[in-house]
Parts: C-alpha cells; structure tokens; sequence
C-alpha cells in the first residue's frame, strides 16, 4: 500500500493556506493529523491531487479561556492535549475524558479536533459531546472568517457545511449554564476500537428537577443525532430511574443507525437505550464530567 | 561462573530464569528483521493477485507494466515452474502462479520486482488480467452440494480430506449411557496476525540460491524450493535472522520465496518480497472454521462411556497444513478424559476463500472449545459441579487413548486440583453476583508431532556445539527456530548443563540451512523435547571429551569426573578441580577441534490404522484454566477479570520463558474467545483485514492472570521436559464459554463469543423466561 502521487504544501501561516486552499479548492485536502486522511488515501477514497499540512501552523494548537468566557480549543489540538489540558479537566472534564476514550494512544497523538469535525463520519466521538455542551466553530478563508453552531455543522457522511476554500480553526466551547455533561461510547474492545454507538449528554439541574437538556447521538445516523424526543421525556420531570429508561427507549427509536460489521442495526438500538440512561444518569449525579 | 552447591544432583544453568539471549538486540532494536535487511542493488517484488473468488484467467497482459520506468521483471505462471506444490505432500495442489483459475480473493496471478516499493505498487495496477468470473463457494455447508461448483478438479465434491475413525463401540456405549446428549458448535476463521509481517529475499549466486526468510522452518523452505526448481539440498540455503511471530502461519512456504527467487534469477538482483498487512490476511494459513456436532454419553455418576465427534471444516481454496489440521482436530480430543469408545467424522471441503492451515494448537482449540463447553452442558444436566466431572474422567499417567497414544507423564488431576484451589473455585461457583461467573476448561497438546510432514527417514533434531580453542566460549548450532517464544535462550541453557559450562559464555547460530544442522523447525511444539535432546546429546559429547582428557592429569577413570558450571572436579573429591576453559583449551592443543554433536529420532509411535501418525509424541502436556468473567447484561459486553493457568509441562527449562508462552497463549486464546474473526463479503473479500476491525485484544483487555505449574517429569524427554506454548491456547475459548454460561446462564454455541452474541442470547433469553412467566 502506498500513498498516490501528489503535491505538497506547508504553508506558513493562516493566511498563506487560505490562499493555496483558494486556489486549489476541491483538488486539495487539509492535512492535519493525518489519522483518517493518510489512511483513506492508502485505500484510495481520497485522491486530492494537492495536500495542505497545517503542521506549521502552531497557533492553532492553544487551548485558552478568558475569565468568564467563551473556551477556544485550537483546531489542531491533539486528542492527547485536549485529554490532558489542565483547563479542560477543570472546566470541562467531559470533553478531555471524551477525547481520553476515543482512540488508543498512538492515535491520540496524531488525531486533532479538528480533523475529528471535519471529517464527518458518524463514529466521530468529538462532535457530541461538544454539540450538547453548544459548541461553534471557526470557519476562515481568503474572504474572511464566519461562526457556525457546530449542530449545524454536519450534513451526512463526510459530508459538512464547509467551503472547498475554508479552514476550521478553532472550536468555542460558550461558559455553561448547564450542570452536568458526559460522553459514554461503546466500542468493541477496551482501547482501539471505533465507537458502535456513543451518547452525549448535557443537563440543567434543578435540585431533582430536569430543567433543560441536549442529548446527541454518536454512529446513530449519517451525522450526529440530536435525541430531542429523549430530550421531551425527561425536561421539566422529576428524574426517575423509570423516566431515564423512557428517555433510552425514544433515543432508540429516533436513532437511524446502520449494520455492519460491527453491529447490526437492532444491536445498536438497544446499546444507544443503555447508553442513553446511562449517560442521563451519570450527567444528573455529577458536574461535567 | 555459578558456584558448584553440590556437585552433581543440582542443576546450575536449567530451570532458572536467565535473561533472553536475544533481549537486549530487540529491546535496542538492534535485532534486525527479514525486512531490515538490504543488499546492493537491491529489487523490491510484490505478487498481483485475484480480485475474483473463484475465476478462469483469460488472458494476462503485462505489457505495460514493463514498460514503466524501473520495472526490472514481471513474471506469470509462464515463467516459473509449473508443478504443483504444497506443504502436505497428500495433497499438492498449489501452484506458484495460477494457470488457468484464481481460486480466492488473494490468489497469486503475477509478481513484478522494481526498484523501488512505490514502483511495485504502480507496476502492479498496470498488468491487465481478464478474468472469466465463475460461480463461488463460500459457504463451506453448501461445498459438498450435487450442484456446487468444482472448485479443484482433483477433487470430486470439493472434498479435501475426509476422515472416518471408529475405535471401541460408540453406539453400544450410547445404548448403555444413562445420559446421552448432543450439542452443536461452530468455530471462526482466526488469523495468527504475527505483528512481523512475512517476507523473504532471495539471492542468486551462479546455482545457489540464498533466501532470508521470515519462516518458523527453514527446513521445509528448502525442501519445496529446491524441489520447485529442480535443484539439490546443498544449493540452496534458507536462514532466517530474527523473527516477530509465527504462531503456525510462517511454518508453510509463502509464495513469496518462488516468487523472490524466480525474479531474481531473472533479474540477476537480489530480490525483497514482503506481504502488507492486508496481504498477510489474504494469504492466511490461519484457524479453520469447524463445524462441530459432539455426542457423548455417560453413566449416572458422569463418567464418559463413548464420544462421536462429527466434524466439518472450511479449508479454503488450498490443502494447506489442512490434512494435519483435520485429524488433529479429532485425534486429540481423546488425550484429557478416559473412555473407551470413539468415533471421529470429518470432511475438510475446499471453498473459494482464502486456505487455512495451522495456527497456534492447530486444529485442536475449536474442538476443544466444543468438548469443554458440551462436558459444562452434562455437568449441568446432571446436577454435578463441572471440575467433579473433569476429575472423575481425567486421564492418568501411563495409559492409552482409544486412537492408541501412549501417554507417559500426566499431572492432569493435581492441575485441575490446583486450578480449582487457587482460583477459589468452589467459594466462587457459589457466590458470585449475577452477571458474574466462573468456569474451567482443560487442554492438552503433544510435545512435538511423532512424525515429519513429509515422509523421511531424516532426524527429527540434530545440533552441533563447538567450544572455542581457549574454551572461553562456546557455539552452539541448530536448525532449531527461534520465532520469539525464547528457544535460541533455552536450548544454550540445555547445552551449557550438558556440557557443564555456563549460559552466559554460549553463542548460537540457528536457524540456517548451511551453518546450522537439520532441525524440522518452530511448529507442533517440539523443539523444547526434541531440539532439547539433540542438544543434551551434543552438550554430553562435549563434556565427555574433557573428561576423558582430564582424567590422566587427575590420574582417576573419567567415570570418576563430572563438570558443572565450568569447573571439571573429581566427584568423590570435588576440591581436586580444573577449569572448564583450561581443559578445552589442552583438548585443542592435544587434539583439535572440541566439537560435540547430537540428533533426535523419536520412537516408533502410534496405531495402524489411517491417520495414526497425526497426534502421535512422545509426550503430552496437560493444563487447566479457570476464568472469571463479568458480563454486562444490557449490553453483552464480556470483561475478563481474572484468570488461572495450572500446567503439567514437565521440567522448567526457564521459568520467566515458560510463563511468558502461557500469558501469549492465554491472550491469543482469548482474542478467539471473544474478539476476533475474519469476515467476508458476498463476493469472498475480506472485510476486515486490518488491526482495527479483526480486533485482537489490547493490553487493557488482558485479566489480571496467575500462571502456575504442577510437579512432573516426562521420562521420555530431555530432563523430563514437555510443551507449553500451544497447549496454554487450548482450554482458553472453553473456559470462557463455561464462564460466561456460570455468569448469565447463556450458552453461546459459536465463536468469537462476541458482545453482540452474548447480548443477543440474554434477549431471546429474557423472551423465553416472560413467555413462561405469561
């Protein structure tokens, strides 16, 4: 197996790549950590005739807040510091134990957020977890930058609101109202395995009253799933064992997932049930993690 | 120099945990691998190979493909030997190329060799192949159909080997049971996946022929290729520098060596061939899928009174190792319990997928599985614990199984006992929450195959040891194969006892044809017991000679000596003493060269009957496991949370060794368990031929594991030595199973026992027990 021909850019800076992404448009790919891009080329899925390494583009690495705003996570942060960023296990543990989970070590030292997102496939682990917690997304090219609700983001498999000319380059997490937010994912073995079915949730407690909640859905559908069904069963209730197992059970229902060789469409249902209650619970019982 | 503690009735170098002879080169990465490798002017091959399960090649046209800048050669069946060829010398039915049908996805069509890797690669795309697509097998139930597709035209009803034992009178003993019970299980294809991926350079000087090859056998490597190209032994020369893995599927030659060899002759250049991952999957040589049906009766007490085991196998478009694979599938199934009566059906079909062969326990993890798991379904049916069953039909020392192998040393019993007490069996049998359960499965495994896979009279072992002329060091050489499991390090340890020397002063050069005498190689389990012999045999020759020589300037019969840990004393006075080194060093002087040799012939073994030769050694090993498991009841996922080995494997050469081989072979065996299996799509593709979907299990998912031995010798051996590296795989997919049944109550019939099975047994399950409630 080998990479196909193709030509090469580093540029040096944001605004350089925009120009080179300008020009090549459709015929480039954006390199960045290379986890999905280098291993679809092998396979011949992608066949850009031009590839744009945003490796010297260091900027885009900061993980940063400003007291009592917004979080900006650089969109080639690596999973490794997205897990290990003093600031995220602070503020938003759900989203560094996400990234933690998601793929083995090796990966996590290469695989960015940003190619996470970009790259629009349903087991992706990052975009549900960042949804519920309201994420938007950066989106610069030659013409200039625009803010997108990440929930708006993904349109189907690889498939994604992005311009052939624009660049994701930071992902903002807004400060919280919510109270608690987690991320299960259920893979097939402990580390290195893709996710058959991960559910994201972020809550709004109020003593044992569920006031607000957003629940996406990981490999459930062509895109990450909001369960707003899940969501109705359980607002304004009282939380209840029974009422979590009503929320899994129209989590499943809405879910759309597909079967392959790792799951049958009815396996996967049922874990995103599970997962659903399991998630609510966890999220009810404790502060974002 | 280790001090003498006392002379003569301790070992100073066997049975302790030296360090690997070859650890520090691989933990530097100093080792060089097959593929490190590099030669001037060095070429690059790769074979092109069948997108079509089963199709009739039409026309090849490699043309373009020559013409591309830096392609040296490309060749097709035209150019390379037509014979067929195959590791079971029954069933040849293997060409380098293929003529005139592909017969998997994966089957070799053509090779090219160029200068570089990328080249290859592009060359490859250019050859145009016109294929006639013909309709597939892939389904090994529906192989044997009146209708179905020849797949080998030597082969009427796809049937490669079919197999029908009957020793004792199994339907009496049925007709006399008062239990008679019959299950049906099915295994998965498994694959080795050695982490090393296969490869082999050939080089051409004049008529001989050198290849470097990733191969648990250098032997069977020269055989077939001197015999594909008509030439003698002695021209070709097969060596191996390290390797990563084996497990079985390095064992057969690869096709990458005929094809290495013919481009390089054509091309006058040396020649790398290697196999990417996906490519290692497709060539396979892998577990067989079994289908099997087990009928077993018993007496009111649970003792077996007669098993028929009824058996199918997937082989794939090649023979393969797949005739051994089959027999041994049923033949071992009678070491561990005693009963008289058995009878034992198979049909190995060929199917146009990729051909199996054997993988670590050969064809005998799957049925074992079965037996473990249908032995807990009795137990259970008749209210009795299931290790009460396995002791009250263990095997003991000294007896006979029905299919006549003599087993000698046997600590089955006290294993089981063993297994039973450390793991807190009978505390937790009844006590464990629910989802939580833990079960035992058995395994046995020969000690080396009582016979060659060709028929030769040829010694099973031989060895060569040389002590260098001031006897500061000492070589010893052997066609022995160290594929990782540590047998460069014990087989120095058993020359450096024999010859009363130290281990940290021996080198060894293995594993080449040329440098090294004749050892069939890393398969069956062997080499502890067998190149062990030789060794000891050569290690002795040694030690004899300088005693012999010591004797006059000690002025005492040389029967009066002995040497240990590099010091020659006299027995009765072990202060009378010389040095090992000044001994060799006179014996050089005086005599020349201090060599000692050695070889291994096993005795005659095993029945008359067909097939007797599979299964027969002259030694077997027994173990038991138990395995703790916790199985989440929503979502099938299995957690293996502990785990016990107990093993009766004789004398420890190396105990940290010993114990490595059984926590490799308890990991592999459960990745079957559990984990793995190659898939295919409906045109025969494989769909998961990569790291991440055939799911080995990963550091995270291994279970805290106590490794553990019983007290044995094994008079027929070396130091009563027996194997453990194949057997420890044996029991694991049984244990397993019997544990997941204690934890839910589920019985999952096929393999890998994956979470969505589990899962989707606790349903229907659920849906039986509220039907009933209803």
């Amino acid at each position: 197996m080998y990479l196909p021909d193709f030509d090469y850019y580093a540029p040096p800076d944001l605004s350089e790549a925009c120009r080179l992404l300008r020009e090549f448009g459709s015929r480039a790919k954006i390199l960045a950590g290379g986890t999905d891009l280098l291993h679809k080329m092998k396979h011949e899925e992608f066949t850009p005739e031009v590839i744009i390494s945003l490796k010297n583009l260091s900027a885009l690495r900061e993980i940063r807040s400003e007291p009592g705003q917004d979080l900006l996570i650089g969109a080639l942060a690596t999973q490794n510091e997205i897990a290990n960023s003093s600031l995220l296990q602070e503020k938003y543990r759900s989203i560094s134990e996400a990234a933690w989970n998601m793929a083995n070590n090796q990966i996590r030292h290469m695989g960015t957020i940003g190619g996470n997102i970009v790259n629009a496939v349903p087991s992706a682990d990052l975009p549900p977890i960042l949804i519920v917690l309201g994420a938007r997304i950066t989106l610069v090219s030659t013409e200039g930058e625009r803010t997108v609700p990440l929930e708006e983001f993904f349109l189907g498999v690889h498939k994604t609101v992005i311009r052939d000319d624009e660049i994701l380059t930071q992902v903002i997490v807004p400060a919280q109202t919510t109270t608690g937010s987690t991320y299960i994912r259920f893979g097939l073995r402990k580390s290195g395995a893709l996710a058959i079915a991960g559910v994201a949730v972020a809550v709004t407690m109020e003593g044992e009253i569920c006031r607000s909640a957003r629940i996406v859905l990981a490999a459930a559908a062509p895109l990450p799933l909001r369960a707003r069904q899940a969501e109705q069963v359980i607002v304004g209730q009282r939380v209840t064992p029974g009422l979590l197992e009503q929320a899994g059970l129209a989590a499943a229902q809405e879910s759309r997932p597909r079967s392959s060789i790792r799951g049958s469409t009815e396996y996967r249902r049922d874990l995103i049930r599970v997962l659903t209650r399991r998630a609510l619970h966890k999220a009810i019982q404790k502060e974002h993690i | 120099m280790t001090e003498i503690q006392s002379p003569g009735d301790t070992y100073s170098v066997i049975g302790k945990s030296v360090k690997r002879i070859d650890g520090k080169a691989k933990v530097t990465g100093q080792a060089k691998y097959t593929g490190d490798l590099k030669f001037p002017g060095m070429l690059v091959g790769k074979i092109l190979t069948s997108p079509y399960a089963h199709a009739r090649i039409v026309h090849i046209d490699t043309s373009a493909a020559e013409k591309l800048p830096g392609v040296k050669a490309v060749i097709t069946h035209k150019d390379v030997p037509s014979q067929k060829y195959g590791i079971s010398p029954a069933r040849w039915d293997e060409n380098i190329f293929c003529i005139d049908k592909a017969l998997f996805v994966g089957d070799k069509i053509a090779a090219v060799a160029a200068v570089d890797e990328e080249t290859v690669y592009k060359a490859l795309k250019m050859i145009r192949v016109e294929y006639e697509v013909l309709p597939a097998i892939l389904d090994p139930l529906k192989a044997m159909d009146e209708d179905a597709p020849l797949i080998q035209a030597d082969y009427p009803h796809n049937i490669n080997t079919e197999i029908h034992q009957n020793f004792g009178d199994v339907e009496k003993a049925f007709a006399e049971s008062f239990y008679v019970r019959t299950d049906r299980f099915v295994g998965q294809r498994a694959y080795q996946t050695p982490i090393e991926p296969h490869s082999a350079i050939s080089l051409w000087d004049g008529d001989k022929l050198t290849v470097y090859s990733s191969t648990q056998s250098p032997h069977y490597f020269q055989y077939y290729i001197a015999r594909q190209f008509g030439l003698p032994l002695g021209n070709v020369r097969v060596l191996k520098t390290y390797i990563g893995g084996g497990f079985g599927g390095k064992l057969e030659p690869t096709g990458l060596e005929f094809a290495g060899a013919a481009l390089a002759k054509i091309t006058g250049k040396p020649v790398k061939m290697f196999y990417d991952r996906h490519e290692m999957f497709a060539h396979n040589r892998g577990r067989h899928r079994q289908y099997m049906n087990l009928t077993t009766g018993v007496d009111k007490e649970g003792k077996i009174l007669g098993v028929h085991a009824d058996f199918l196998m997937d082989g794939g478009a090649y023979t393969s190792l797949g005739v051994a694979s089959a027999y041994y599938a049923g033949a071992l199934l009678t070491i561990l319990y005693d009963f008289p009566n058995y009878r034992f059906d198979m049909y190995r079909v060929y199917t146009n997928l990729p051909a199996c062969g054997a993988q670590r326990g050969h064809g005998h993890p799957q049925p074992r599985f079965a037996f473990e798991s249908h032995l807990d379904n009795i137990a259970h049916h008749l209210g009795l614990d299931p290790i009460d069953l396995r002791l009250r039909n263990a095997r003991k020392p000294g007896t006979i199984t029905p299919n006549e192998f003599k087993v000698g040393s046997c600590a089955l019993q006290a294993a089981i006992e063993k297994a039973r007490d450390i793991s807190h069996w009978d505390e937790k049998r009844k006590t464990l929450s629910q989802g939580r359960g833990i079960g035992i499965g058995l395994g046995a495994f020969v000690s080396g195959a009582g016979y060659p896979i060709y028929r030769t009279d040829l010694p099973h072992a031989a060895a060569v040891i040389k002590v260098n002329e001031d006897g500061s060091s000492a070589t010893l050489y052997t066609g022995a194969v160290d594929i990782g499991q540590g047998s460069d390090t014990i087989l120095c340890q058993m020359a450096a006892e024999a010859m009363g020397y130290s281990f940290e002063k021996m080198n060894i050069i293995s594993a080449d044809t040329e440098a090294a005498p004749h050892d069939f190689g890393a398969y069956a389990s062997r080499q502890t017991l067998m190149s062990g012999a030789a060794v000891k045999q050569a290690g002795e020759e040694v030690k004899n000679q300088l005693l012999e020589l010591a004797a006059s300037s000690f002025g005492v019969p040389a029967a009066e000596l002995d040497a240990q840990a590099e010091i020659i004393y006299v027995k009765e006075k072990p202060e009378r003493r010389r040095t090992f080194a000044d001994v060799a060093r006179e014996f050089f002087v005086k005599k020349g060269p201090l060599v000692g040799k050695g070889s291994y012939i096993p005795p005659k073994l095993g029945g008359k009957f067909k097939g007797a030769a599979v299964g027969t050694s002259p030694a077997y090993s027994f173990a038991a496991q138990v395995t703790e498991v916790e199985v989440d009841e929503e979502t099938g996922e299995v957690n293996l949370v502990e785990a016990w080995d107990v093993h009766d494997c004789g004398q420890v050469i190396n105990p940290a060794l010993l114990h490595a081989q059984v926590h490799g072979a308890f990991f592999m065996g459960m990745g079957e368990s559990v984990w793995e299996e190659v898939l295919f799509d409906k045109k025969g593709k494989i769909l998961n031929a990569n790291l991440a979907d055939y799911r080995i299990p990963t550091a995270l998912d291994m279970p805290q594991f106590h490794s553990e031995l019983v007290d044995s010798y094994e008079p027929n051996a070396p130091w009563g030595v027996k194997e453990v590296g194949e057997g420890a795989t044996t029991p694991t997919m049984g244990s397993i199973a019997n544990a997941i049944y204690h934890a839910t109550g589920v019985r999952i019939n096929s393999l890998p026992m994956s979470y969505e099975k589990v899962w989707r047994a606790l349903k229907e399950k659920r849906e039986r027990d509220s039907r009933a409630n209803v």
